[in-house]
């Protein structure tokens, strides 16, 4: 929280009607801002109320006083005296940009976005409130905006180096990997050890199925990351993309121990903790759960959660994430295949069957729903509806073990044990080619962090 | 299916009856939590430990022993105590001979060693015990598996034993596991099929290190070839046949560890569940005339519901839910999941192991047995765990080297983990292997022995399951099997009846007290008893007494307490 605020102190000593001030009541908000920043916030407050009694509604000396009443985590205290500020004078840069902090902080990210926008519109190139805009339409996965908005910011001025990471960014998420790798190299041009474009390009490259290029840049960026948590967190990602798992898993230790807050550090730790080839799905569980704590509506932690479970074959706790993750996620063809899986091992057949009909319709492709529908059916000894599904799933994924031992044991129980055999063959080449049932967890499909 | 040559009722004068020497049962408590007690060694005179030979280079024989028995040796009618112990072996020369261990039961809950007088020091690697009376003289022989060839103990009638092996014809090689007794043709003696584990000596032993790791681990045994297990046909002179390829038995080669045999089809002939390690387990099915099939695929008892062989230790086999069909259950190494296999009753199964399956998550299964430790009627299921390589927990998380047992109790359609209020030995961790369960202390409530991996045994005294009613069945078959394995008891009580096939194996390495202990409930009259013997004769009994054993001699209608002291003869 004082990241930001003390930052903008500074702001608050050049107000607008400066000139209407007396010098002595000037120096007396210079001290109170110092004391401010020294962390003495009773003298910091004793002095600008003694300005108040004489100024009540002095911009300047309200905004300091909500930074101390934010400091003192009293946020709805902070925002009656910025509103108040910004009341008096209405182009207090700092001010706006408190409340802007403020209204983040209080999970308020649409007023956040009219407070930085006002920023902006003041003063059109504030590279601070550029960045910061610019990152809160990626944080809300709004690519396009931010694109379309900082690729503007570039005609009027040159943009900042860590604005240009954002960008690249949110050409990466976007997807536009070739824009992002030209973005991330023009940060480079400037900055050849800037950490945040080293591991873009670890992921770009990755994208573009260059792993010895990301694991070159990886490695550049690796002495750079200090202890910085977003670092650690985006090494992790481009480390874990690299399979290389115990980086990945101790650089998101790492960031948790620096911002144990951040729930999106525990979902990723939680998610790269599946990919290991015997995970512990113990230790995903907590972090799912660490994650949830932290951002109770996450539905990406609730979908895990309710996965992690079910493979562990809790599957009443597993349904109950499930379907709070289908809930904000109506359409999303893996919760539900989940759920056709518990139905499917609770033994209520014809739910599971209803289920996984509903996740093909949803999503035609998904080989592990069309699987798991043939194993019902083989169970239920509906064999021509059976072998009609696996042959789909194995058509879909040909590497499934799971399709090949439903079809195998279809065959056999239809008298034909030599095609029984062949299915058997199959999985025993998968495996020596590497691609075990365990590598399949199971025939769930691994949910891998974006 | 079996004729009924002969249909006897019996009708008991309960009057006839009187109390018989047995320990103090429990008042009917039938609120109050069964549980186990720790017998200490102290208390039972137990002071035997098992001898692991562990070694740096951990050769693979020193993780998997070893078996223990309960086994009436001296027909007094109390449970005396057998227990399998390493020895020389081509990797191992022990400082001092090792012995395995027969303590003489001395019916006041305590034990004496007389492993030597008897002659069952043995000295051989050994495995497992398969207790019966393999030649039907009235006395228990045991066959002692080993890493190297087994032995075949006769029993002399005297409590000595003779090593009757060669002459018998069941010399085998190699490295066996589990053993089972049983009657796979119907013709009233007891047949033996003897598992073979892994192509392996001295010479094979492999260095198994990971790649964080300098020291040596057990080798997961997949990278040993398998090899065919035996089947012996009992020609009844004493000898026996090796009918292991004509009756198909050879034709699959495995890894095994636990065999159980049980009547899966209901067709009257027993079928054989052999659990494998790292290969697929074989359901054995048997087609009459000498020979089986393996269906484990068909059957969908083989693999993981991935395709994926699983590392299969213990097994066994009952009729969980009372629908008349034998399930099966395999335990497996952590992360794989115990299965309990349900009987869809057309030769396919159904793996339902519910509140089963993350109980055992992180544990790796071997001695397990289905019994009714609380007499209410139904079978309840004990497992025994221990990882099999003693490293295991530095590589991995969570997984712990000596490991709890568990108890499930039977809610009529599924098992209910009550483990947590069973006792304080269930917050203890064991390297559990082999396990047996048996009434030593004749109080009509099933207690447990288990044996652990290099270290002492366990006897667990079960105390308040004889606060429900229950009858004790001894059988003694003149026309069936000696063991009356595949004889199907169905008992009624305030007008429900249950059945039981008389299955033969299953825990691991172990065998189980032979009799039949029958739990009613709180019902305090048992209707009728019926006994099915594989022979196809019936025994129907009528107006039985409660809370005792009683010896029921096949066709006979002759029923007499099990115990010398009171040795009842009664008439129709």
């Amino acid at each position: 929280m004082n990241r930001i605020l003390i930052a903008f102190l500074l702001l608050l000593l050049v107000p607008h009607n400066a000139a209407a001030q007396s010098d002595a009541f000037v120096k007396k908000l210079e001290q109170a801002a110092a004391f401010i920043v020294d962390n003495r916030l009773d003298e910091a407050e004793k002095n600008l109320q003694l300005l108040l009694r004489t100024a009540p509604n002095n911009a300047a000396a309200l905004d300091l006083l909500g930074t101390i009443r934010a400091k003192q985590g009293r946020l709805d205290d902070a925002e009656t005296l910025f509103t108040r500020a910004l009341r008096a004078d209405n182009q207090l840069l700092g001010a706006h940009m408190n409340l802007a902090y403020l209204y983040l902080l209080k999970g308020m990210p649409d007023k956040t976005a009219i407070e930085l926008r006002e920023v902006l519109r003041l003063d059109p190139e504030n590279a601070d409130a550029t960045y910061k805009f610019a990152w809160l339409l990626v944080s809300q996965a709004r690519y396009d905006e931010c694109i379309t908005f900082l690729e503007k910011a570039r005609q009027s001025w040159p943009l900042t180096v860590p604005i240009l990471v954002v960008l690249s960014d949110a050409y990466f998420k976007k997807g536009n990997f070739d824009q992002a790798e030209k973005s991330y190299l023009a940060v480079l041009a400037q900055q050849d050890n800037n950490a945040d474009a080293l591991l873009g390009m670890a992921r770009v490259s990755q994208a573009k199925s260059n792993a010895t290029a990301s694991l070159d840049y990886l490695r550049r960026a690796q002495s750079l990351l200090g202890d910085s948590p977003d670092r650690l967190y985006k090494f992790a990602l481009a480390a874990s993309g690299l399979n290389l798992v115990d980086e990945a898993i101790g650089a998101l230790k790492r960031a948790i121990e620096l911002r144990p807050d951040e729930p999106s550090y525990y979902l990723v730790l939680g998610m790269v903790q599946l990919t290991v080839k015997k995970p512990v799905l113990q230790d995903a569980e907590e972090n799912f759960r660490e994650c949830l704590k932290h951002q109770p509506d996450n539905a990406q932690a609730q979908l895990h959660l309710g996965y992690v479970l079910l493979k562990q074959k809790r599957y009443a706790d597993a349904q109950v994430w499930l379907e709070k993750a289908i809930q904000k996620q109506t359409r999303s063809p893996e919760a539900l295949y989940y759920l056709g899986v518990i139905a499917q091992e609770q033994g209520a057949d014809q739910k599971a069957i209803e289920v996984f009909q509903r996740t093909i319709q949803l999503d035609p492709s998904f080989a592990n729903a069309h699987i798991a529908l043939g194993a019902v059916y083989l169970k239920l000894k509906d064999y021509r509806p059976a072998r009609q599904e696996l042959e789909i799933g194995v058509k879909l994924n040909p590497d499934s073990s799971k399709a090949h031992y439903n079809l195998a044991i279809l065959y056999a129980r239809l008298k034909d044990p030599q095609r029984a055999q062949e299915e058997m063959r199959i999985i025993e080449k998968l495996k020596s080619e590497g691609k075990t049932p365990e590598n399949e967890t199971d025939a769930v499909t691994p949910i891998r962090p974006d | 299916m079996k004729k009924i040559s002969t249909v006897v009722l019996v009708t008991l004068l309960i009057l006839g009856f009187s109390s018989y020497p047995r320990a103090q049962r429990s008042p009917a408590t039938t609120n109050s939590r069964v549980t186990f007690q720790e017998v200490p060694a102290k208390t039972s005179g137990i002071k035997w430990v098992h001898d692991n030979a562990h070694s740096a280079e951990r050769f693979l024989p020193e993780t998997v022993g070893a078996g223990c028995a309960f086994v009436d040796y001296d027909n007094d009618g109390w449970m005396d105590i057998f227990l399998v112990n390493s020895g020389v072996s081509d990797f191992y020369s022990p400082a001092a001979p090792l012995k395995n261990a027969l303590y003489r039961n001395n019916h006041d809950g305590t034990f004496t060693d007389v492993t030597d007088k008897a002659g069952l020091a043995g000295g051989r690697f050994g495995m497992g015990v398969a207790v019966a009376d393999y030649d039907g003289d009235g006395w228990q022989d045991l066959y002692v598996t080993n890493y190297g060839s087994n032995v075949l103990y006769h029993n002399n009638k005297n409590g000595t034993f003779t090593d009757v092996t060669d002459n018998a014809g069941v010399t085998t090689q190699g490295w066996s596991t589990c053993a089972v007794w049983f009657d796979y043709d119907n013709d009233g003696k007891l047949d033996l099929f003897v598992s073979s584990f892994v192509q392996f000596d001295k010479s094979q032993h492999r260095l198994c290190v990971d790649q964080t790791m300098t020291q040596n681990y057990y080798c997961i045994p997949r990278i040993f070839k398998p090899r065919p297990s035996y089947l012996f046909h009992n020609n009844g002179n004493g000898r026996f046949s090796d009918v292991s390829k004509e009756s198909g038995i050879a034709g699959s080669p495995g890894k095994s560890f636990g065999v159980v045999a049980t009547d899966v089809n209901n067709d009257g002939l027993m079928d054989l569940f052999v659990a494998n390690d790292t290969v697929p387990n074989f359901l054995f099915l048997n087609k009459g005339q000498g020979k089986f099939e393996e269906i484990g695929l068909q059957a969908a008892v083989a693999y993981s519901d991935a395709g994926k062989p699983r590392s299969g230790m213990g097994v066994d086999a009952a009729d969980f839910d009372g629908d008349g069909w034998q399930d099966l259950f395999v335990a497996n190494i952590d992360q794989e999941f115990f299965s309990l296999y349900h009987n869809e009753k057309d030769q396919t199964f159904d793996d339902q192991s519910g509140e089963i399956a993350p109980a055992t998550q992180l544990l790796s299964g071997w001695g397990l047995k289905f019994f009714d430790y609380d007499n209410d009627g139904d079978p309840d299921l004990l497992l025994v765990n221990g990882h099999p390589d003693d490293l295991i927990e530095m590589k991995a998380a969570r997984v712990r080297y000596k490991e709890p047992l568990l108890l499930f109790e039977n809610t009529g359609t599924t098992f209910k983990n009550v483990s947590a209020q069973s006792g304080s030995v269930f917050a203890k961790e064991f390297s559990g292997r082999g396990m047996a369960v048996g009434d030593f202390d004749n109080d009509g409530d099933l207690d447990v022995l288990i044996s652990n991996n290099g270290e002492a045994p366990v006897l667990l005294r079960n105390e308040g399951g004889n606060g429900n009613n229950w009858i004790g069945l001894d059988l003694v078959a003149t026309r069936s099997n000696p063991g009356a394995v595949g004889a199907i008891i169905s008992w009624q009580a305030s007008g429900k009846k249950r059945t039981r096939l008389r299955t033969a194996g299953g825990s691991y390495l172990s065998t189980s007290d032979p009799r039949e202990v029958l739990g009613v409930g709180v019902s305090t009259k048992i209707e009728s008893v019926e006994i099915r013997w594989p022979s196809g004769t019936i025994d129907k009994l009528t107006n039985l007494p409660l809370n005792r054993y009683i010896k029921i001699v096949e066709g006979s209608g002759i029923i007499r307490a099990s115990l010398p002291s009171t040795d009842y003869t009664l008439h129709r």
